[in-house]
């Protein structure tokens, strides 16, 4: 076999970064190399290299033995490589086909028009050739996430790459659109076609790579054979010591309902039941866990439940309060945090030092902001307390919010959540994009909150923290909880069924559990509401 | 609106149901204001035939008028180019709200240069292109120098608003021109002595004009692949980018296709009175701003676009006629019509949908 990319001592410098550290890597023809490490470990940055987005400090980049240099994307798809992104460049209001083949359509008529019948044939053409499953016809905004996704890669195909590129593709994936990847990667790598993907998950590396290459702190540590290695190998690997995967944890000491949600229904911006009819409680001194695959309906949840959003119906209530529709302010001073999942747009004001980012919900407190004034040297000694208590580097309070990594920022809003003393913690993604010394930190505290008897909300598609730290934990598809269970004695599997909309004991009698008055709420619409 | 499907290329039937479920579920209240407006022409045409002598038979005999089409398509000749051009523009992502400043620069620039030249044609030419030059500054201060798109577009409207009365006022002494040679109107024999519709077909040349730029406009959409370049770059412009076609290009042949189109209409709208008049809101008088509720209530389609625009200024056209015959309708009342019908499509309906991207800035990385 020959060797179809050759990165020979790639090294890319940002400004006060090195990103990628003199990088080899060789990826043979026909085969499904992933590429291993945590966010920040500079796998993005290295294929955007190898795609063209960006000019490597030093190094050069060979295909099929060739030396290349690409100015732009568009060499790169020229010379056989397509690159995937994590977030789809996909035009929504437009059908497959036209998505397919934007920028290189087939013309008839002297170029006058778009010969639209060549064009359906050549995707048809393409899709059987590599047994996939979409409709040529179908609106982007109106098919699931995963037939989106083929798009993607039939407009690299399209495009004529032989090297696909694939970021992070099963982030967005419920388990078994995962499995269908997979069976597409299998595909085309049996059709002499070459893959690298990029991902920060052991397990589907291992399952779905031939060869797997660990990246960390931008430098290379390691390429080994999927099939003769480990998790534990791996995970050592990617973060440089032997890493705890299981959080250990006492069994709970509940007390009684905090906060409770009963019948919650939000509708989005366009009508459609975001959250269609929520109801669980919370215990003092327990974690319910919130799993399921991003937008069915949690954003908006979480929106109801800490005041960012009225429930059009149903019932909030906090320590025998109804708080349904109690605002930002009252339901911060009765006890309630929030570390929101966009800590970028939601927790922080980027451009504002930690002394200012310190204050923030705090502001009409009577320690930090006495009779409408504030009180500066006490919120800057609150800042501190907070950098010194939960490890946020730099130690500085001056810094600004932007300049601080995405763990160090998220260690922040932590701390000045936790410091109010709350009764009820909201935690939405708490670890989302953090790297794993701040996800065992934040887990850590978590846990510390839930012995001293918070009660403790924790939303996140991640299933492993999910089922790791919750006491009980609801699963939600479509704004409904398909299922509440108890963690300890559900297996992954049945959980990914979970996930994917499949009622405990239905057997394929899935559309009945579903939403039927409202066939057209596919994911794209979830989706849409995602960012309301 | 017809789609890929249409073309009936292999299995179409689900394609089809697709298509069906989307064209209900995209344009339901649009269909039902539409039926509403045509089944109460419709039963005022019945009670104006039966009882001829009352209100409703006036109203009948001024609809049914030539007289009265003549006049709304003449009405709607600035409106609808101008509608054609903020639907480029804002298709690509650039919303274009400077169309009434376009309009005015052009039906000076028209006047004067058919009075230096003494060309209608020229004229013409000449208000087109200084409707492309101020269109082009525009699309360089919003696309080059990132300018907000709503600040740089009234900006557009208000330098025009000073300068076109103003360069009259220097050249002429008056914010008034002079007049000048208009041209004849054109007519098809055979088809003008068709009754109703014959004031399609006998009709100032503008209005072919428009005819021929609606059906241009919405082959470019429907099937050129620039249309879906303009398309892309005004719904996910990344994804034009990745695609390997410079956002920013199409963007700026957008925007100038707007100035080229409300050029068009604004030297029309002068050359068919053969006058420039430009005392208050000059001869524009809000026609650019009625274009923007047009597009918006034709849903960014060239058709639906012009049809509405048939509508408003059939409207005003019928208000006319009826001032005329003694029926005083306040004309305040029939301008705001649109501007009303605006509010309810939008706010109520909520069906407009707009492209992703407009108003946004757009730069490639690196």
């Amino acid at each position: 076999m020959a060797t179809a990319v050759h990165l020979d001592g790639i090294t890319k410098r940002f400004p006060g970064v090195v990103a990628n550290d003199d990088v080899d890597l060789e990826v043979e023809h026909g085969t499904v190399h992933a590429l291993l490490g945590e966010n920040g470990a500079g796998k993005t940055t290295l294929m955007n290299v190898l795609y063209g987005l960006y000019e490597p400090t030093s190094g050069t980049v060979r295909l099929d033995g060739e030396p290349r240099t690409f100015d732009s994307p568009r060499d790169a798809i020229d010379a056989g490589v397509g690159m995937i992104h994590q977030h789809f460049m996909l035009v929504d209001p437009m059908t497959v086909t036209e998505n397919v083949t934007l920028g290189s359509e087939p013309r008839k008529w002297g170029g006058l028009a778009v010969d639209r019948a060549a064009a359906r044939e050549a995707v048809v053409e393409l899709a059987d050739r590599y047994g996939f499953d979409v409709d040529p016809d179908a609106r982007i905004e109106d098919v699931s996430v995963g037939e989106q996704q083929r798009v993607e890669i039939l407009k690299a195909l399209y495009r004529g790459a032989d090297t696909l590129i694939l970021d992070e593709p099963t982030a967005v994936l419920t388990p078994q659109e995962v499995e269908e990847l997979f069976a597409v990667l299998a595909e085309l790598t049996a059709q002499g076609k070459t893959i690298i993907f990029i991902t920060h998950k052991l397990g589907e590396a291992m399952r779905a790579a031939d060869e797997v290459s660990v990246l960390r702190d931008g430098k290379k540590v390691g390429t080994v054979d999927a099939d003769g290695t480990t998790r534990e190998e791996l995970a050592e690997l990617m973060v440089g010591r032997e890493v705890l995967l299981d959080v250990e944890r006492e069994p709970a000491q509940t007390g009684e309902v905090v906060a409770a949600a009963s019948d919650v229904v939000v509708e989005d911006d366009r009508g459609v039941r975001a959250v269609d009819g929520i109801s669980f409680e919370v215990r003092a001194g327990e974690v319910f866990g919130i799993a399921g695959v991003d937008g069915n309906g949690q954003t908006e949840l979480v929106e109801a439940l800490t005041g960012l959003g009225v429930p059009d119906e149903g019932e909030i209530r906090f320590r025998d309060e109804d708080v349904t529709t109690a605002s930002r302010r009252e339901r911060i001073e009765a006890g309630m945090a929030y570390i929101p999942e966009d800590r970028q747009e939601r927790g922080l004001v980027m451009e504002f030092g930690l002394v200012e980012n310190g204050l923030l919900g705090s502001q009409h407190g009577p320690e930090l902001g006495p009779n409408g004034r504030i009180d500066w040297p006490a919120t800057r000694d609150h800042a501190e307390a907070i950098i010194d208590e939960y490890d946020v580097r730099p130690a500085d309070a001056d810094a600004d919010a932007e300049s601080l990594s995405g763990g160090n920022q998220q260690k922040f809003i932590v701390g000045r959540e936790f410091k109010r003393d709350p009764e009820f913690v909201v935690a939405s993604h708490p670890t989302r994009g953090v790297d794993v010394g701040s996800i065992e930190f934040i887990h850590e505290r978590l846990l510390e909150l839930r012995r001293q008897g918070v009660a403790v909300l924790l939303v996140s598609s991640k299933l492993e923290e999910v089922q790791g730290l919750s006491d009980r934990m609801g699963v939600v598809y479509e704004g409904e909880f398909i299922d509440v269970v108890d963690p300890e004695e559900t297996t992954e599997e049945e959980l990914g069924l979970l996930m994917a909309g499949e009622r405990p004991g239905g057997g394929g009698d899935e559309t009945g559990a579903t939403d039927e008055t409202d066939p057209e709420a596919t994911p794209s619409d979830v989706t849409g509401g995602e960012r309301a | 609106m017809s789609d890929a499907s249409a073309d009936g290329v292999g299995d179409a039937d689900g394609a089809t149901a697709a298509e069906g479920r989307g064209f209900f579920e995209r344009h339901t209240t649009r269909a039902v204001f539409a039926a509403v407006t045509v089944a109460s022409v419709a039963a005022l045409l019945v009670a104006g035939f039966l009882f001829p002598d009352s209100l409703a038979g006036t109203l009948a005999a001024v609809l049914t008028s030539e007289n009265t089409l003549a006049a709304a398509l003449r009405l709607s000749v600035p409106i609808a180019f101008a509608a054609l051009g903020g639907i480029f523009a804002e298709k690509s992502g650039v919303i274009n709200i400077g169309l009434e400043g376009l309009l005015i620069v052009s039906a000076f620039g028209a006047i004067y240069v058919a009075d230096v030249t003494g060309g209608v044609w020229i004229g013409f030419a000449g208000g087109v292109l200084a409707s492309t030059l101020l269109a082009a500054l525009f699309a360089v201060v919003t696309i080059q120098f990132r300018a907000d798109q709503i600040i740089a577009g009234l900006a557009v409207w208000l330098i025009a608003l000073g300068l076109a009365p103003f360069a009259s006022q220097v050249i002429y002494g008056s914010p008034n021109t002079p007049t000048v040679a208009t041209s004849p109107s054109v007519s098809v024999p055979v088809l003008e002595e068709i009754p109703f519709f014959g004031a399609l077909f006998s009709a100032s040349p503008s209005v072919y004009l428009l005819f021929a730029a609606v059906a241009l406009s919405w082959y470019v959409f429907e099937r050129t692949a620039f249309g879906r370049w303009i398309r892309a770059s005004g719904e996910n412009p990344e994804a034009l980018d990745t695609a390997g076609v410079s956002v920013a290009r199409v963007r700026y042949a957008a925007v100038i296709i707007s100035g080229v189109l409300a050029g068009m209409g604004g030297a029309a709208l002068s050359l068919d009175l053969g006058q420039f008049t430009g005392n208050g809101p000059t001869m524009v008088n809000g026609k650019g701003f009625i274009a923007i509720v047009a597009y918006l209530f034709g849903n960014y389609n060239p058709i639906g676009a012009f049809l509405s625009t048939l509508l408003f200024a059939g409207l005003d056209a019928v208000q006319t006629v009826l001032q005329l015959q003694g029926i005083g309708v306040p004309r305040q009342l029939i301008r705001i019509t649109p501007f009303v019908v605006v509010i309810v499509v939008l706010a109520l309906v909520g069906r407009t949908r707009l492209p992703e991207a407009a108003g946004e800035h757009y730069d490639t990385e690196e």
